[in-house]
């Protein structure tokens, strides 16, 4: 299984760099993972995404329809897509610590 | 060395279920070698093991070792192998991970193999030993379980598609604007692939916009709006049953003359090529590709454009399971040539077109993603030599594998789907084109 190093730890991810434990997930290793994802600074906007994805995981777990995270968010569609280039699923998804959404994506 | 259990139950199969159309396969490959170019894995890595042929051999040299003469008395002769040669862990990755069954070999074969159906009929075998790669089991596992792929629930749905008709109320200047769900009675289903309500809903309100600009008599279904079949990739017929049945039962219940299939290849190929077989019956409404409904629309008038909108230069991919297995060739380039003003073709292309890289299942299957992405290299150069800034797509699963080329090889391309650039150029009943406004689904 591959991994990453993270404060001298390594945290198991998948081939596509999802994590394999949703626990291991914290705000510092969410930055590492957007590294990855090419977005060099999370801006406001990029944690309001991130923290709903997040805690509707921890909730309900699975991933929120993307209709629930435009109304709580209050952000439009596009400007999601925009704030995470790789979309929801293998952008936001992702850095909220989800494992890799099922289907085609 | 595997488990003899495992070594019996692939022998078993082979002397049970082997079709004769199988049969006729692993006896004819006159190794020639003309596959070899044409297999996009072959060109973006050049090792024997991505030969078409050599891939299939895997097969072939077992059903020579067990099911010939001269393989039995003479195994060497023939490069037949004993089942105790075959190593389980590198037959699941010749067929699961190593080829997306794209049949580009096939149309380039000299003796015209069907290579996608043996890699098939491959996979079968490896459903009954449970070494289907863990992420393609899930996906199928979902959809038999939940009734779509991605588990979504009804109330979900329906309340994405209020959202949806409240963007398309909005964009079209309509109040009476629908989407209109579960209505009997009407001529066309239509069906999506779970990745549109639950992730990437404007292809959705696009179609709903060409619909409304038709004056289409249409619905969808709240509970079986799944046109995909996991289980086609999977190589689980059974599981591919109960997922095809629940689509034609749904059309029959609603007594349409049309189940439309969104822009997703494998799934028009499952529903309109392969369910007839699976369920042992002919159907009593026509499945169609959503193209060749916006096609009759621009054909009758029904619909019109103005390709002014959409000035970029576009180009046009051919998922493999729409084009090269479902025969839908033409419709869409009629439609880009009337939507666009600067259609471009990638070459070569239709029926001779490069797999993207991303199907057979391969998208969803993360354990093969590096080899995947490498796998897109020819595309890549497609696209790049068109000097594109728009690659069409019809096929959400070649989207996304193409989103994922553009980030690694930095073709700075949008890929969209015809829908979209249809409904960006319609001219409403109201003259009105592409209409800004400040609904949700713009930019903020």
């Amino acid at each position: 299984m591959p991994f990453i190093e993270f404060k001298g730890k390594k945290v198991e991810v998948n081939e596509e760099g999802f994590l394999i434990k949703a626990e291991d997930w914290s705000e510092e290793l969410a930055k590492v993972l957007a590294e990855a994802e090419g977005i060099d600074e999370l801006t406001e906007d990029h944690w309001k995404v991130i923290n709903y994805i997040r805690q509707y995981y921890l909730d309900h777990d699975i991933a929120p329809m993307v209709r629930l995270l435009c109304k709580e968010t209050r952000f439009p569609l596009r400007y999601i897509y925009q704030l995470f280039t790789s979309g929801p699923a293998r952008g936001a998804c992702k850095l909220a610590g989800l494992p890799k959404p099922d289907g085609c994506v | 060395m595997e488990a003899p259990a495992n070594h019996r139950l692939i022998l078993e199969h082979l002397k049970r279920k082997i079709p004769r159309r199988l049969a006729i396969l692993v006896n004819s490959c006159v190794h020639c070698g003309l596959c070899s170019d044409s297999c996009h894995y072959y060109l973006a890595e050049n090792k024997s093991r991505f030969i078409p042929a050599f891939r299939t051999d895997r097969l072939s040299s077992l059903f020579r070792r067990y099911h010939t003469w001269l393989g039995r008395l003479i195994p060497f002769w023939t490069g037949a192998r004993g089942v105790e040669e075959l190593s389980l862990k590198e037959f699941t990755d010749a067929v699961f991970g190593e080829c997306t069954m794209c049949g580009r070999c096939s149309i380039n074969c000299s003796v015209g193999l069907d290579i996608g159906f043996l890699i098939r009929e491959a996979r079968k075998i490896l459903v009954e030993l449970n070494q289907v790669p863990r992420s393609l089991q899930s996906t199928v596992d979902k959809a038999v379980t939940t009734g779509n792929n991605m588990a979504i629930k009804e109330e979900e749905l329906t309340g994405t598609i209020q959202w949806l008709e409240e963007e398309l109320q909005q964009e079209v200047g309509d109040p009476r604007a629908k989407i209109p769900l579960n209505k009997a009675g009407a001529r066309v289903l239509y069906t999506l692939n779970p990745r549109e309500p639950k992730f990437f809903p404007l292809s959705i309100i696009a179609i709903a916009k060409i619909f409304y600009a038709a004056g289409e008599n249409w619905t969808l279904s709240s509970t079986n709006f799944d046109a995909t079949n996991y289980a086609y990739y999977s190589g689980d017929d059974q599981a591919a049953r109960i997922i095809a049945r629940r689509l034609v039962d749904e059309a029959e219940k609603l007594g349409v003359n049309i189940l439309a299939v969104t822009e997703c290849g494998h799934a028009y190929r499952s529903i309109r090529w392969e369910s007839p077989n699976w369920l042992g019956k002919r159907f009593g409404f026509k499945v169609k590709s959503i193209l060749e409904l916006i096609a009759d629309y621009l054909s009758e008038g029904r619909i019109r454009v103005d390709p002014s909108a959409n000035s970029a230069p576009v180009t046009l991919h051919d998922p493999c399971n729409l084009v090269r297995y479902g025969g839908v060739v033409e419709v869409q380039r009629h439609i880009l040539r009337q939507a666009v003003s600067n259609f471009v073709e990638m070459h070569p292309n239709r029926e001779n077109n490069y797999c993207c890289g991303g199907g057979g299942g391969l998208l969803s299957m993360s354990e093969y993603a590096e080899l995947r992405l490498k796998a897109g290299k020819a595309k890549v150069e497609q696209i790049r030599q068109t000097g594109a800034k728009v690659v069409a797509a019809p096929c959400h699963n070649c989207i996304d594998q193409l989103m994922e080329l553009n980030k690694k090889y930095k073709l700075g391309i949008e890929a969209r789907t015809i829908g979209e650039i249809v409904a960006d150029a319609l001219i409403l009943p109201s003259g009105r084109v592409n209409p800004s406004t400040d609904s949700p689904s713009k930019k903020g």
